[in-house]
């Protein structure tokens, strides 16, 4: 008897424990359930960037460069042009009545980010440690190597980069470009331009011997002349990672762009169909001479979208 | 009244924890005998048995007043709100917004709090109506469990089940075991095979939800493992009497609670608008285009009305419309990034469903940028 009621006063005591924990949980899921998300979300961002109010979208790309950002038949087409409009879609600027493309040389990137001439530039932009002071990154979106592109004529006599430094061969590069520096790191004299498709149009005309750029860049002008020029696939042993640039007094916008290239890249990497890829396929892919496959951007914040709660598999 | 509570609670096995309530007044005494001595007792008992019919008339009453009356003037109250608190812009509501659309709208969006506040009645008077089964003044919401149909609280917690988010689905289960006063003892007599059955079960649902339980413990979200691990513990004990000193606190705190909640659960609901938001791209022929972001009221063969986000009533005419396209809202931003297995653990069963019937969910630039 004893014994029992022991039993039933523990019961008892179990029974107004459990009732209160429950009523206790209840109330923590009620104050969870009405509580903001604790990470920032894409609207906010977007509400933070300097484009929040923009009509249109000003976004910098190259004009001649084939393959990656030119103008064919009134149109821009390109590697480059196709990322910056998948980009300026997911911000909210979808079709090219929002988007005012900005034509911007090698050398002017970073002054037209600095000047408010551009939202961003998609143009080939190697990601580096002294622009990183200038200008944020968001990616990279495309890991290239330093190639040189030759000429029929050259195409046996230059094949190595102890070839390059001979004096009678002038070699042709754009200004404020990583390969320029890299040009100068291997002691090569080189001749500057503006544009890499200066160096292409001086080789033609006979000025220039050889040109150094991006293997993308370098492709495209193959891609256009391919009878004419040869790339020569020399050791300079360094991988550019061509990022967006952004300005750099705009975090906000940093991160959505870095937000938008992975969501890109997490679709290549679970199989679907990613704008990346399309991207891609459409215009390099056919001419390069390995497959590439998106990198994986480079500090990516964690931000909270209205897909978020979309099946995965 | 404690001392009475007490006698019940005391020993339940021996009260029968689930021993029907007295439902029927008690007998009038028998016997010609003792006419004046017998008569003052016999008036009593038909008087308290009367009180009782009627008491229990008075609760079935104020329960469905509640059940119906609420969601009625929660739907009208949202109109106003949904108006920006202008009288003209209400009046153009009312006149556009049918009462089943009104109420349809409502019910999309309430169901979830409607079906909180009946599981958190019913599981409270259950609770509540199994330690004062003799008090001659019971609890409210153990009145109530007594009057309410069983196929309303099956229904209620059914609703519950498809309309709770799975994070708080867990809960759930103790608050069943307590409406319906499920104890482990009635699973098997023998306490070995007992144990083993909740042993299994449980264990069948913990490895349900190991992936979500390590990728919260990786994010560092204690109260999602708590949420998910505890309550179907609990549920193991929640059904039983109280002791008579908890059940009369309780009994008035949780009313005061559950009306207070109510009401505060109840404001982000009458500012959710009754109407779809979206986009309207309106351009006049020329290259210059306007984004509208609103709620379109109607549309005839001149206008089409749109209540804007920001405030105010545009009338735009129809052959300038470029467009139109659905927009979430940003209170539908999920504050967890996890899952159990794929579904999202603030998806009710009934949207994970609908997510894989229709899985891509793809956000239309325009509801980005306009405002």
């Amino acid at each position: 008897m004893r014994v029992h009621t022991r039993g039933s006063r523990f019961r008892s005591i179990a029974t107004t424990v459990a009732v209160v924990t429950t009523l206790l949980l209840a109330a923590a899921a009620g104050c969870d359930s009405q509580q903001e998300p604790e990470l920032p979300s894409v609207q906010e961002k977007l509400r933070q960037s300097h484009i929040w109010g923009q009509s249109t979208l000003r976004v910098g790309v190259a004009t001649n460069e084939p393959l990656m950002g030119e103008v064919r038949n009134g149109v821009r087409v390109g590697f480059d042009v196709e990322i910056a409009r998948y980009i300026a879609a997911s911000l909210g600027y979808e079709g090219d009545q929002r988007i005012e493309f900005v034509s911007v040389s090698t050398e002017d990137r970073i002054p037209a980010l600095q000047g408010g001439l551009v939202d961003f530039v998609v143009s080939s932009f190697s990601i580096t440690e002294e622009r990183k002071k200038l200008v944020s990154f968001a990616g990279p979106y495309f890991v290239t190597t330093q190639e040189v592109m030759v000429p029929a004529r050259h195409k046996d006599a230059i094949r190595t980069i102890e070839d390059l430094r001979d004096p009678k061969y002038k070699i042709c590069t754009s200004g404020g470009s990583t390969s320029e520096a890299e040009l100068e790191k291997h002691q090569i004299r080189t001749q500057v331009v503006k544009n890499v498709g200066d160096c292409v149009a001086g080789i033609r005309a006979g000025r220039y011997d050889a040109v150094s750029s991006d293997e993308t860049i370098l492709a495209g002008f193959l891609a256009r002349y391919p009878t004419e020029f040869e790339i020569v696939d020399m050791p300079f042993g360094t991988s550019e990672l061509l990022g967006v640039g952004v300005p750099i007094g705009d975090p906000a916008l940093r991160d959505l762009v870095a937000y938008f290239l992975d969501k890109s890249y997490q679709q290549g990497r679970m199989g679907q169909a990613s704008p990346w890829q399309t991207a891609y396929n459409r215009t390099l892919g056919p001419w390069l001479r390995a497959e590439k496959r998106q990198p994986q951007p480079l500090d990516v914040p964690r931000l909270v979208d209205f897909d978020d709660k979309a099946p995965r598999r | 009244m404690s001392r009475a509570a007490g006698a019940t609670t005391g020993d339940p096995d021996a009260a029968g924890p689930t021993a029907p309530a007295p439902r029927v007044p008690a007998p009038p005494p028998s016997g010609p005998g003792g006419e004046s001595a017998a008569a003052e007792p016999s008036r009593t008992a038909a008087d308290s048995g009367w009180d009782q019919v009627e008491r229990r008339a008075r609760a079935s009453q104020s329960f469905w007043t509640a059940v119906v009356g609420v969601p009625t003037i929660f739907s009208v109250l949202r109109l106003g709100v949904e108006a920006g608190g202008e009288l003209q812009t209400t009046l153009l509501l009312v006149a556009n917004v049918g009462p089943i659309n009104l109420l349809a709208g409502f019910l999309t969006t309430a169901a979830r709090l409607l079906s909180t506040a009946l599981v958190a009645v019913f599981a409270l008077g259950a609770v509540l109506a199994a330690g004062v089964r003799a008090a001659p003044r019971r609890p409210l919401f153990a009145r109530w469990i007594e009057v309410i149909p069983a196929w309303f609280v099956a229904a209620s917690f059914l609703t519950a089940l498809v309309t709770w988010p799975l994070l708080y689905l867990p809960l759930l289960v103790p608050a069943a075991a307590a409406a319906f006063q499920l104890r482990p003892e009635q699973l098997h007599e023998r306490a070995v095979p007992r144990v083993l059955v909740v042993a299994a079960v449980f264990a069948g649902y913990l490895w349900l939800l190991v992936p979500t339980l390590r990728d919260a413990w990786q994010q560092g979200e204690a109260l999602p493992i708590v949420l998910l691990v505890v309550p179907p513990l609990l549920a193991l004990f929640v059904a039983g009497p109280l002791p008579g000193v908890v059940v009369r606190p309780l009994a008035s705190l949780t009313q005061v609670a559950v009306l207070v909640v109510l009401v505060w659960a109840a404001l982000p609901v009458i500012s959710t608008p009754v109407l779809p938001l979206t986009v309207t791209t309106v351009g006049d022929g020329s290259d210059v285009t306007e984004d509208i972001r609103g709620h379109v009221v109607t549309t005839d063969d001149v206008n089409m009305v749109i209540l804007q986000v920001r405030g105010g009533v545009r009338y735009v005419p129809v052959d300038q419309v470029r467009g139109q396209v659905l927009c979430p809202s940003e209170e539908e931003l999920p504050r967890h990034q996890l899952r159990v297995r794929d579904f999202h653990v603030e998806d009710s069963l009934l949207e994970g469903l609908g997510r894989r019937v229709r899985p891509v969910h793809r956000i239309d630039a325009a509801c980005r940028t306009a405002r």
